[in-house]
């Protein structure tokens, strides 16, 4: 559905994007993660054809996309970071004026409206000017104007910032929907748990450069894809050490005071070895605490800085 | 085609609905119009008080009926003329039964006639004002003339001329009509009453924030995020623009026809041809757009733009002439002719002293010009906030 390649692109001496590659495939859900900064929404307003890139190219549905490609963009939905919306307009007419230009006309038009007005909950406010609407009803409104034409690509741009936990969770719900409708969507988020939960696949950017793109599990397994168990408790000793040593899922043991941290494989399985080793070697346990690696582990692991720096 | 009239209706929707425009482009305006009036339009319209003159003349004297008949006769100024003695013409202009006391001394039309010194002494009241400066005026210019009548015997008595036609020579000069005369009339008819160029000028000021209202409202969709969204749109770039300047060009010609229609009917003021006064509305309203395409690439923010286009209006509109007239001479004229401010007036002038389409050709010229120039200078200034 939607490829780039190599996308360059600068402004004066900064490279805001340096090469970047990525594709997505119909009804997948591709997410660009990475930090404030990081070329994320440079990236998409490129894919969204917003503005040339310097160097590379982007296809949608097979038609190079820019600036000045006016039929390609009819594949599109773009949902930008801002509230793309007129306040002194009300949803409905916020949601007319954009279908016009999206070429929908009369009766075809008046009745998308009337199922995405459904679908974000505002049927009941759909006449009065968005300027009186809450932060989460913005947010809805601004994705629905995204949906609206029924694009085949949807390029969310962070669509939950500022937003409340539970407008966020009814975004995300709305996300997950539609990509079991097929639509590819292109979503960008500094949030590792949005990320997770709705990401096919996902690339890690920052400082303009992919370091790194697959599936959750194939992000993981580049920091080595070991768990961490922690073990509290009084009576642990050197011979508690090499119990839990000798047993085969145990990489590496570490002590400190009363604390044993363990390097395991597969730690959900492991755990209850691990257990009766350490109180039959003499330990009473008051806390066992299992730690496994994400996407935040990932990009410490890739770039040496945690993803809300 | 759908796509331009969509995003130029709606637009114009938002604005009549956020009434920021109604009130910038039309209510504000006329209210200075109703204030300048007040304050300027008294100077134009001011209206002369009646006069009492007391005046003390010699009985017999030949001279004296012709000063005292020039009060009577200047037009415009309602004078009564009471003829009493010397004392009294002082007291009642002292008292101010009278704004001026005049006396004519014994002898005043002897002494003419033999151009000898004579003192035509006026006491001015404590009322008087306009009116009796003009007398004064009148009184100064007959006792001018009938000066010369004493020169003119002078010059007779040393060229030999008989005693006895000295005192004809002098009167004929002193009475006869002069033969150097002034005439009043209308400088090319392009000048405008002060009324006139009040409601020009405020039209032509306000016409350069109005327009502000279309273009610069890129500045502020770029900063709401729905410029990007506009911009994802299955339509080419340049629509978008396009667009932004038809909303300036019908909100600066609609405010702009109105100004000028409320100015007509609350001042009176006639501004002529209305197929003329449109094209003049239509060429202003093309060089004010043009100048917020510079503003809307040169500026990074809508604070910014506000502020260039306040410092351009109020220098085009000052230099204008749009709150007062400017005289200028060489180069410098000729570069004040070419704000568009001042064309737009100086056509306005023309219609409204009776020019029709085939009059204002150089005002015309101009506006479109500094358009053109205006437009082809914004594809040249760097675009600072990379959107246009």
């Amino acid at each position: 559905m939607l490829v780039a390649r190599d996308l360059v692109r600068r402004y004066g001496d900064l490279t805001a994007v340096d090469g970047v590659s990525f594709h997505i495939d119909p009804g997948e859900t591709f997410g660009l993660l990475g930090p404030n900064g990081a070329g994320k929404t440079t990236t998409i307003s490129m894919a969204a054809g917003l503005i040339p890139a310097d160097s590379g190219s982007v296809t949608v549905a097979g038609e190079p996309m820019g600036p000045g490609e006016v039929h390609v963009k009819r594949h599109i939905g773009l949902v930008p970071q801002d509230l793309a919306i007129y306040p002194e307009l009300t949803a409905r007419e916020n949601l007319m004026f954009f279908g016009r230009l999206q070429g929908l006309r009369g009766q075809p038009l008046s009745r998308r409206i009337d199922e995405v007005l459904e679908i974000i909950a505002l049927t009941d406010r759909a006449k009065d000017p968005t300027k009186e609407y809450s932060g989460g009803m913005k947010r809805r409104l601004n994705i629905a104007i995204g949906l609206l034409h029924e694009p085949t690509l949807l390029i969310l741009d962070e669509p939950t910032v500022g937003v409340d936990p539970q407008s966020r969770n009814a975004i995300l719900e709305s996300v997950e929907a539609l990509s079991v409708g097929g639509m590819a969507v292109l979503y960008t988020t500094h949030y590792m748990e949005e990320a997770e939960r709705l990401c096919d696949r996902i690339a890690i950017i920052d400082s303009g450069r992919i370091q790194a793109e697959g599936t959750r599990s194939e992000l993981i397994t580049l920091t080595g894809g070991v768990d961490h168990i922690r073990l509290a408790g009084a009576g642990q000793s050197a011979a508690t050490q090499a119990a839990l040593r000798a047993l085969p899922a145990v990489e590496q043991v570490a002590a400190d005071g009363h604390t044993l941290t363990l390097t395991v494989r597969d730690a959900p399985t492991a755990v209850a070895g691990i257990v009766t080793t350490a109180t039959g070697a003499g330990m009473t346990l008051s806390e066992v605490e299992i730690t496994r690696p994400d996407l935040e582990s990932v990009f410490l692991h890739l770039t040496g800085k945690a993803l809300r720096d | 085609m759908r796509q331009l009239w969509t995003m130029t209706a709606s637009d114009l929707r938002q604005r009549v609905r956020d009434r920021s425009v109604i009130i910038f482009a039309l209510v504000v305006p006329l209210a200075l119009m109703f204030v300048f009036n007040l304050t300027l339009g008294g100077a134009a319209d001011q209206s002369l008080d009646p006069v009492t003159v007391a005046v003390s003349a010699p009985a017999d004297d030949t001279l004296a009926p012709i000063l005292i008949a020039s009060l009577t006769q200047v037009d415009g100024v309602d004078v009564t003329v009471d003829e009493v003695s010397a004392d009294e013409a002082r007291d009642r202009a002292r008292s101010g039964t009278a704004e001026l006391g005049v006396v004519i001394p014994e002898g005043f039309g002897d002494a003419v006639r033999q151009g000898e010194e004579t003192v035509v002494a006026v006491t001015e009241g404590d009322g008087s004002g306009l009116e009796s400066d003009i007398l004064l005026t009148v009184m100064q210019g007959v006792l001018a003339q009938l000066s010369a009548g004493a020169v003119t015997a002078a010059a007779g008595a040393q060229s030999g001329v008989p005693a006895e036609d000295l005192g004809a020579l002098a009167q004929q000069a002193a009475t006869q009509a002069a033969g150097l005369n002034l005439t009043e009339g209308e400088a090319a008819n392009e000048q405008l009453s002060i009324a006139g160029a009040l409601v020009a000028g405020q039209a032509g000021l306000f016409l350069l924030f109005t327009v502000g209202f279309g273009v610069l409202g890129l500045i502020a969709e770029r900063e709401q995020g729905t410029l990007a969204r506009l911009r994802s749109m299955p339509m080419r770039p340049g629509l978008i623009v396009t667009a932004k300047g038809l909303v300036s060009f019908i909100l600066g010609f609609v405010a702009t026809g109105v100004l000028l229609t409320a100015g007509s009917i609350f001042f009176g003021v006639s501004f002529g041809s209305p197929v003329a006064v449109a094209v003049l509305i239509v060429c202003a309203v093309a060089a004010a757009t043009s100048l917020m395409f510079i503003i809307a690439r040169a500026a990074r923010t809508a604070e910014q733009a506000s502020a260039l286009q306040t410092i351009l209006a109020l220098v085009l509109a000052i230099s204008g002439g749009a709150f007062f007239p400017l005289t200028a001479t060489g180069a410098l004229d000729t570069v004040l002719g070419l704000n568009p401010i001042a064309a737009f007036t100086r056509g306005l002038g023309i219609t409204s002293g009776g020019g029709g389409l085939g009059d204002i050709g150089v005002p015309v010229a101009i506006m479109l010009t500094f358009a053109v120039v205006g437009l082809a200078a914004s594809r040249l200034v760097p675009d600072r906030g990379r959107d246009l």
